[in-house]
């Protein structure tokens, strides 16, 4: 048993053609070869030097053979599972599934002036909470719901949101590291026997810091899942065109790739696009800018040719509230994402960028996502629903398909129902006080705290999680972190 | 002839020209221009770009280009101004940098930019720039305002750094500190005592202008 995700039934959306793929990948390898990639940790570029990479230690610079990149490519798989805490919530990443989790905000929002603040601790565990009963989240990414919560030290965020989402949720998660926290986070993974991945970021131009890569280094030898971002910014950090972007992107994924493969031979991997345009006028990443949806586009047809698990620049609208632009910012670029095929897409509850989460927000997106996921699932064509025999029996008027047991059977698998959408007639409109799914979508996150209580851990769970948090806050103590 | 000089000195501005606009500043110091105009020839460019970008119809780039093209001529103008024993009159004078280990440059430049632009004269040290570059460059310069960059909140702390060699050297009260950049917000600015924050360029220019009381 695993997660069900969104299976897609038809050809992935694909905007490359051959020529354009071969010229992007013969460029990306050159990159690797010429330019090179500065790894800001000596012993990756000792081991990389010991596969046959040029290493300059002045510049801390490594250069790829084409070789190396290749064969490390196919050392990683195609498919694999990663555990959680509820065996039936293991997610099978690969193939033709797509699994949708949340966008997080550094902070939540005040719901009547919709201006941003830091969450209390409540409001992080129960963000948790509903985000653990939402149907169409099917894993929970680093810094869920939020980046931290109210008198929490900078150093222990992501420890304590770690063991935040590990309390109030069975579903599988992976986490960020910062300032060595990743080996709390693999303690606590290891204690709950579940998989966890720890993003390794490049800081682009063409570069990682020593942090992503001891990190990498930590999860490879856990025998955890790895996963690589690049994070550009087009026209900042990365070239403005979406194929120069493309490149930079794909060669600095390729390095981490090629030094995890070297760290664990067939280590699991997933890639992640994370790349967005920048805004021309204040420097910000352009959130929900098109170029995301064709960057991303891009990005999942080329990692699908390579045949390694990839997900999509996040969905973050840049509107600040719950309003029209809001709406179609995260439409447009959850439905193209899912369209090309990605394996990973973040959508539910972000506001404005990464700035802000509500969970109001992450159950009106809960409808968006089902209805793509729907979608996804494409139109079955057999005897039974093409309905021969039946067309025949209901004939012209008065004819009727209401009572038939065929309407019955198939109409819940044929539509997707929105659990906060407004559907009503304008009477009953009128009637119920003229509401919308901003209104219903309160209505139902009061319900879900009133009703739905996340699995507990176990007493002696409990007792690791706290004596892990405990070992963690010692430590940046000692280090005068805290 | 002279005013051909100012005008071939504007356009290369405009034109984001960085050779012909160092080319153009010392051709009009070897025709005899006075520095001054040429600056000021310089400095109306500069705030047409200002203004475009203000109304939404420039961007970034047109910024950061203008500013690096007017960097290089105004380094030869200004070394033409000392040798006369002249200063340029200015809104005020700035000194500007991004703060020891954080080798960001937009944010700070964007903000340079707008400054001089806006008729503040600025004196940029550039990125990486160390506690003490900054103490000696306002004992120097003796500027209104030193402005602080740090995108990183690994080095957003070296911002405090500064503010207190400054006061160690009992410079504090001569300066009105501002900071700004990604990982600074009002509360930290506040916290390391800060005369002011701002998180865009443009509010950077109004904070200024209000704490020097323009």
């Amino acid at each position: 048993m695993a997660m069900k995700g969104f299976i897609r039934k038809f050809k992935p959306l694909e905007i490359l053609s051959e020529e354009q793929f071969q010229a992007i990948h013969k460029a990306t390898l050159d990159v690797l070869q010429n330019v090179g990639i500065r790894i800001e940790h000596k012993r990756a570029l000792k081991l990389l030097e010991s596969h046959d990479c040029q290493v300059d230690y002045g510049n801390m610079r490594a250069k790829f053979p084409p070789g190396l990149v290749e064969e490390c490519l196919r050392k990683c798989p195609s498919s694999f599972r990663v555990k959680a805490r509820d065996p039936q919530k293991d997610l099978i990443m690969g193939g033709n599934t797509i699994y949708f989790g949340p966008a997080p905000g550094k902070q939540t929002v005040n719901l009547d002036t919709w201006e941003p603040r830091e969450a209390t601790r409540k409001e992080a565990y129960d963000g948790l909470t509903i985000l653990d009963a939402l149907p169409n989240v099917h894993f929970l990414p680093s810094y869920t719901p939020y980046f931290g919560f109210e008198g929490l030290p900078p150093v222990m965020r992501i420890p304590e949101i770690c063991a935040a989402k590990i309390r109030n949720s069975t579903k599988w998660f992976f986490d960020g590291y910062s300032n060595d926290c990743e080996i709390f986070i693999i303690q606590m993974a290891q204690a709950m026997g579940i998989d966890i991945m720890c993003s390794m970021l490049a800081s682009p131009p063409l570069t990682f810091y020593g942090e992503a890569v001891e990190c990498a280094f930590r999860m490879a030898e856990a025998g955890m899942a790895g996963r690589v971002l690049p994070g550009g910014v087009c026209g900042a950090t990365a070239p403005v065109t979406i194929a120069g972007s493309t490149v930079t992107a794909n060669a600095e994924i390729l390095a981490g790739i090629v030094l995890l493969q070297l760290m664990r031979p067939g280590m699991r991997i997933e890639v992640k696009d994370f790349t967005y345009p920048q805004n021309m006028r204040t420097g910000s990443p352009a959130f929900a800018n098109i170029g995301v949806s064709l960057h991303g586009v891009v990005f999942s047809q080329i990692w699908r040719r390579y045949g390694i698990p990839a997900g999509m620049t996040t969905a973050y609208p840049s509107s600040k509230i719950p309003d029209f632009q809001c709406g179609y910012e995260k439409a447009i670029i959850a439905l193209i994402a899912a369209l090309s095929g990605i394996n990973l897409q973040l959508v539910q509850g972000a506001i404005h960028g990464e700035l802000t989460h509500h969970p109001v927000q992450a159950i009106i997106d809960d409808d968006l996502v089902g209805m793509i996921g729907r979608f996804l699932e494409g139109v079955e064509v057999s005897d039974e629903t093409i309905a021969l025999d039946l067309i025949a029996q209901v004939g012209p008027i008065p004819g009727e398909y209401l009572s038939k047991e065929h309407t019955r059977k198939w109409w819940r698998k044929e539509q997707f129902i929105p659990q906060v959408a407004d559907t009503l007639t304008y009477p009953e409109w009128m009637k119920k006080g003229k509401k919308s799914c901003l209104h219903y979508a309160k209505e139902k996150m009061e319900e879900i705290l009133a009703k739905h209580k996340p699995t507990p851990l176990t007493e002696s769970q409990e007792r690791d999680i706290e004596k892990i948090l405990e070992d963690a806050r010692k430590f940046y103590k000692e280090k005068g972190m805290l | 002839m002279k005013e051909e000089i100012l005008k071939g000195l504007q356009k290369s501005l405009r034109d984001y020209d960085q050779e012909g606009c160092v080319a153009g500043a010392k051709k009009a110091i070897q025709e005899g221009v006075d520095p001054l105009r040429a600056i000021d020839a310089l400095t109306e460019v500069i705030q047409e770009v200002g203004d475009g970008f203000s109304r939404g119809e420039l961007f970034l780039p047109d910024l950061i280009a203008a500013g690096a093209t007017m960097a290089g001529a105004m380094a030869e103008l200004t070394a033409a101004l000392k040798k006369k024993g002249l200063e340029r009159k200015s809104l005020g004078k700035v000194v500007i940098g991004t703060v020891f280990g954080d080798i960001h440059s937009i944010g700070k430049d964007m903000v340079s930019t707008l400054m001089t632009a806006s008729g503040f004269s600025v004196h940029d040290l550039g990125i990486d720039v160390k506690a003490e570059r900054f103490v000696e460059a306002v004992k120097q310069d003796r500027p209104d305002i030193l402005a602080m960059s740090a995108l990183l909140t690994t080095t957003a702390k070296e911002q405090k750094v500064v503010i207190e060699a400054l006061k160690r050297e009992g410079l504090r009260s001569q300066v009105k500190v501002i900071v700004g950049g990604g990982a600074i917000d009002q509360a930290f600015a506040s916290g390391i005592g800060a005369d002011g924050y701002a998180s865009t360029a443009p509010e950077a220019v109004t904070l200024v202008k209000s704490l020097i009381g323009r």
